[in-house]
């Protein structure tokens, strides 16, 4: 991640209150109270809905960052900030730069037929259109004509799998179609930053992590901004490059898979990795003690930077001394301790 | 007992109210009736204050109805000079496309009647003035729906202004309607467009607000602008509820245009009934009854199917076929159609149902008097007067003693007292209050107990708001002078409310347990549901004359229905979880029905009721036209002499009465609805 480009996403303390007079009441409870908790509490106890507090981070471009957390903990409602569906009580919100709680309509009309896509939890299709015309719809609001806007369609909606269902209504589809028409239409005006509200919460196991090695593919070849949300663990250690968790209107820890998994910050991300095999999703990176002239054991069992804590341990069963890890042209890039492999696959190290 | 609840409360108040109230009746007789000499000329201030706002907007009005008159005229005039060859061809080939074969057998068969009938011309200066009324209704209540949604301060003014509207009687709008256009039909069309505007302007509101939020927001995403947004997506989204607001909206309007037809004699079919009905010549006002309900069900019927999801649409080559051959049917015989008011098929049924109608009266007149009086003498005179005037030697066959009253009194007293030991409390007295009731006979209650008695149970049901609201809303009838008026609607209202209740609520009970009772009963439902409320009057009035039994026959064949629906719905949507639970822990199906079913549907009967109450009230005012005492007559007589301070004060006080019920009712129905965590 380079620190000079401009994030796709930046948010700064950003809240978002529900109830009377929120503006006000949020501004009296910040400027009265030293930490944004206090504030929040001070906020509830007045009867009103801190639902997210204090956001503060940055999505890189091409990043795949998933917001993760119980239903209820302000998912939803963060990702509808940033969008502007929700007009956010407090705090900055850039969208490549660009101010967008500043932003006019007209501006913020036009950043969402340029910018922004989204794809719902239980899809939000047009119950009175066609998959074609659902899919061509944000080409329609900018004034395309109907013969270019529906061929534009038809390649998205190859891409997604549904040639040959053009015609058909909402209706007459299947979960998992359904929700394929709301990703083709999220992506059919070539939009840089893709929110995704919990897209595949709706539908069943199999047809789930069949649309999510589907949503990969698609997300390799276009190479968008992603925030992606989601309730689940084992989908948000499949996508994401960094997940945020969230409880009760806060984000608790950003960090990349193996983090969470490995170091969780509180009992409540800790009982969402509780189930994870861990082994499975945190690599050597994360227990590796970096450093070129670190000493090390004799045997050297091959280890890489990303191989899997589970591959890793496979290797060095029998040996108790630190051994290297090394890239693929074999220079030394740091050192592993067995034990600390083996504690790290502790389920509930006691902390 | 250690601490009272609300209900108790609330009852033993209005009883020692009511007792005192007795008590001192000898003493302080300005207890009972009003004190004249305390009633504002608060119908004088209303009619002059409306006369001068109607004076200032009277020019506008008279012109936008001189710029009516175009439309008018041109629907008219169409509607007239089509062959009716082409037209039948036209509806039938319209019938089709909408609802398929059956659709359009029952076009054709339908509009053959009323060819057949006679009353074609007048059919058609009726639908001519619907075509003109909906369109307007239409854009009026669409704007409104629309605008309601659009600025949610609005909304609830808005809501508030169409609850009033819905509650305000009929008749009611038309005097002020009449001082500002003048006789003649823009009158109709105009009450009509208005009576007609608010069911559309609910259903778009409705249908607005019930789209799911994540399809709103996907139009948003999609970077439409508002205008867009609506037009493209909710507006579409929203059509089958907009649907069913455009066939409220329809069967709105054709009722009132009948209903107009009291002001003036336009040659319409409305007119034709009340015509006919005044030379009681029963059998052309039962055709020309059909034939408007012929037009009601092919209406409804027909823009129903757009209301439905599940429609879909019929061939319309075969539309085109119809419509041709209605087309060259009207070319080849074109000179030779007979004119399609000649035809009289009809005419010598509607004779013979005359005869026959005098014959079964006069041959079952000691049966239909019997049946009459004992309703009158032994149900509605002891109501509305109490058993202490009702009891006479000429009705009951003795005198009402001070010792029956005693004795009345002390048995209820017992009864009560039984119910208070065994903790039904509120119950018993209640019971001791309805004895009171009884005595007196609602038209003479004392004011200070209705006022008291009516707080109380708005304080119960929805709180102390609630409370002073009806309190204030009642105490202006009372200062107005309409309060004896006020009592007479409400005891014939409420008699006929309650005869619904327990009528249709045994009916729903039946449907609900046995889907062949059902079967039979639907129809009839559907049937009663798009009649237009005037065409009530024709069979009652046919058998048992004017009077205030035919009222009350009238009003509770309109308005039992909602009860029955509402009953049977709310008995069979039990859950099927709940009902295999009780299954399972062994109930038989009439525990079920008691300790399952009924209190689930309790909210929902709730609601019956309430529709029960608001069409009651509605009948009640069309009931005026065959004899009924109260706001109602009052509101009748204003019209007849365009007196618009008497026509808007008791259209209100009418209004106030349905309002105060609705929210009572609704209160306890939310009651219901919380306990039940719903
Ligand atoms: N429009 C709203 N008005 C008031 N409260 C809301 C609104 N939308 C969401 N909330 C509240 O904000 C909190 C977070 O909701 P949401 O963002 O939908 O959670 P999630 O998507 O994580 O399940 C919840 O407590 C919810 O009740
Ligand atoms: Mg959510």
């Amino acid at each position: 991640m380079s620190g000079q480009a401009t994030p796709a996403i930046t948010c700064q303390n950003v809240w978002q209150v529900f109830g009377a007079n929120a503006d006000s009441a949020l501004k009296r409870a910040l400027s009265s109270t030293g930490s944004a908790d206090e504030a929040a509490a001070l906020l509830r106890a007045e009867g009103l809905t801190p639902a997210v507090q204090d956001a503060t981070f940055e999505v890189q471009e091409g990043e795949l960052f998933v917001i993760m957390g119980l239903s209820g903990s302000g998912k939803s409602t963060l990702i509808r900030c940033i969008s502007q569906l929700l007009p956010g009580t407090g705090g900055e919100i850039l969208i490549e730069g660009e101010d967008i709680r500043a932003a006019s309509p007209k501006r913020l009309i036009e950043m969402r037929r340029k910018t922004l896509g989204m794809v719902f939890q239980h899809f939000g299709l047009f119950p009175h259109m066609s998959v074609a015309e659902n899919v061509a719809y944000p080409l329609r609001v900018q004034g395309m004509g109907k013969k270019q806007r529906l061929a534009k369609a038809q390649q998205v909606i190859d891409l997604v799998g549904l040639g040959g269902r053009e015609k058909n209504f909402p209706r007459e589809l299947s979960g998992g179609q359904r929700q394929r028409v709301g990703i083709a239409r999220s992506l059919v005006a070539d939009c840089s930053v893709w929110f995704l509200d919990e897209p595949f919460s709706a539908l069943d196991p199999l047809i789930r992590r069949q649309l999510q090695d589907e949503f990969l593919d698609i997300q390799a070849k276009l190479k968008t901004t992603i925030v992606f949300i989601t309730h689940d663990i084992n989908e948000a250690l499949k996508l994401a490059d960094r997940i945020a968790i969230m409880r009760d209107g806060k984000i608790v820890q950003i960090g990349t898979p193996s983090d969470i998994v490995l170091n969780p910050v509180d009992d409540y991300v800790r009982e969402f990795s509780k189930d994870v095999a861990k082994g499975q999703h945190a690599r050597v990176a994360s227990v590796m003690q970096a450093g070129s002239d670190l000493p090390h054991g004799p045997d050297d069992p091959g280890l890489r930077r990303d191989m899997t804590l589970d591959a890793a341990l496979a290797r060095c069963m029998e040996l108790y001394e630190p051994v290297p890890v090394r890239d693929k042209d074999g220079a030394l890039l740091g050192v592993v301790n067995p034990a600390d492999l083996a504690a790290a696959l502790q389920v509930d190290p006691a902390a | 007992m250690t601490r009272l609840s609300k209900g108790s409360i609330a009852a033993l108040i209005a009883l020692a109210v009511g007792a005192l109230c007795l008590a001192l009746e000898g003493v302080a007789p300005w207890l009972i009736a009003f004190p004249k000499g305390w009633v504002l000329p608060a119908t004088e201030w209303v009619g002059s204050a409306m006369e001068a706002v109607l004076a200032l907007i009277k020019p506008s009005a008279r012109l936008f109805s001189s710029l009516m008159a175009y439309p008018m005229e041109a629907a008219n005039w169409i509607l007239g000079a089509t062959p009716w060859p082409l037209l039948i061809a036209a509806t039938v080939a319209l019938a089709w496309r909408l609802g398929g074969l059956t659709m359009a057998l029952m076009a054709a068969v339908g509009l053959g009647a009323v060819l057949a009938s006679g009353y074609w011309p007048q059919s058609m200066n009726t639908l001519a003035l619907v075509s003109v009324s909906v369109p307007l209704a239409l854009l009026i209540g669409g704007a409104i729906g629309v605008l309601a949604n659009e600025y949610p301060r609005v909304r609830a003014p808005v809501q508030a202004l169409l609850d009033v509207m819905q509650t305000v009687p009929t008749f009611a709008y038309l005097t002020p309607l009449l001082v500002l256009f003048g006789f003649g039909p823009v009158v109709g069309l105009i009450a009509s467009a208005i009576y007609a505007a608010p069911p559309m302007a609910r259903n778009v509101l409705l249908g607005l607000q019930r789209i799911e939020p994540e399809i709103k927001e996907a139009a948003i995403m999609a970077g439409g602008t508002r205008t867009q947004q609506l037009f493209q997506v909710e507006i579409p989204a929203a059509a089958t509820q907009i649907m069913v607001g455009v066939n409220q909206c329809l069967m709105a309007a054709l009722s009132m245009v009948i209903i107009a037809a009291v002001i003036g004699g336009f040659d319409d079919i409305g007119w034709e009934v009340l015509l006919t009905m005044r030379k009681a010549q029963f059998g052309a006002s039962l055709l020309a009854g059909m034939v408007i309900v012929i037009f009601a069900i092919l209406i409804d019927r027909m823009s129903g199917t757009l209301a439905d999801e599940k429609r879909r649409s019929y061939d319309g080559r075969v539309s085109l076929a119809i419509l041709g051959i209605g087309v060259i049917a009207s070319l080849v015989f074109y000179g030779q159609v007979q004119d399609p008011g000649a035809y009289g098929l009809f005419h010598s049924t509607a004779d013979r149902v005359d005869a026959g109608l005098s014959a079964f009266t006069s041959a079952n007149a000691e049966a239909l008097t019997a049946i009459k009086n004992g309703v009158m003498f032994y149900v509605l005179l002891p109501l509305r007067i109490g058993f202490d005037q009702a009891v006479l030697p000429f009705t009951w066959g003795f005198v009402w003693t001070s010792g029956m009253s005693l004795a009345l009194f002390g048995v209820a007293a017992l009864v009560g007292l039984y119910c208070a030991y065994r903790g039904r409390l509120t119950f018993g007295v209640v019971i001791l209050i309805a004895a009171g009731m009884l005595e007196t006979g609602i038209s003479q209650l004392p004011w200070p107990f209705v006022l008291v008695g009516v707080g109380a149970l708005s304080y119960v049901a929805g709180g102390l708001r609630l409370a002073a609201l009806s309190v204030v809303l009642l105490a202006t009838i009372l200062l107005s002078g309409l309060w004896e008026r006020a009592l007479l609607s409400l005891y014939l209202s409420g008699a006929s409310v309650f005869a619904c209740a327990v009528l249709g609520g045994a009916i729903g009970l039946a449907s609900a347990v046995s889907p062949m009772v059902w079967r039979v009963v639907r129809p009839i439902c559907d049937m009663l549901q798009t009649i237009p409320l005037f065409v009530f009057l024709i069979p009652v009035l046919m058998v048992f004359q004017i009077g205030e039994f035919s009222a009350f026959l009238a009003i509770m064949a309109y308005a039992i229905v909602p009860m029955i629906r509402y009953t049977r719905h709310g008995l069979t949507e039990t859950p099927e979880e709940m009902i295999e639970a009780a299954t399972a822990s062994g109930a038989t199906g009439w525990q079920m029905m008691r300790d399952v079913r009924a209190p689930y549907a309790a909210p929902t009967i709730l609601l019956g009721l309430n529709q029960t109450i608001l069409y009651a009230f509605a009948m009640l005012v069309i009931a005026a036209l065959i004899g009924t005492t109260g706001l109602g007559q009052s509101i009748y007589l204003a019209l007849g002499q365009a007196d618009v301070g008497l026509g808007i004060s008791a259209g209100a006080a009418m209004a106030i009465l349905a309002l105060i019920a609705d929210r009572i009712v609704q209160g306890f129905a939310e009651e219901r609805r919380k306990a039940l965590g719903l």
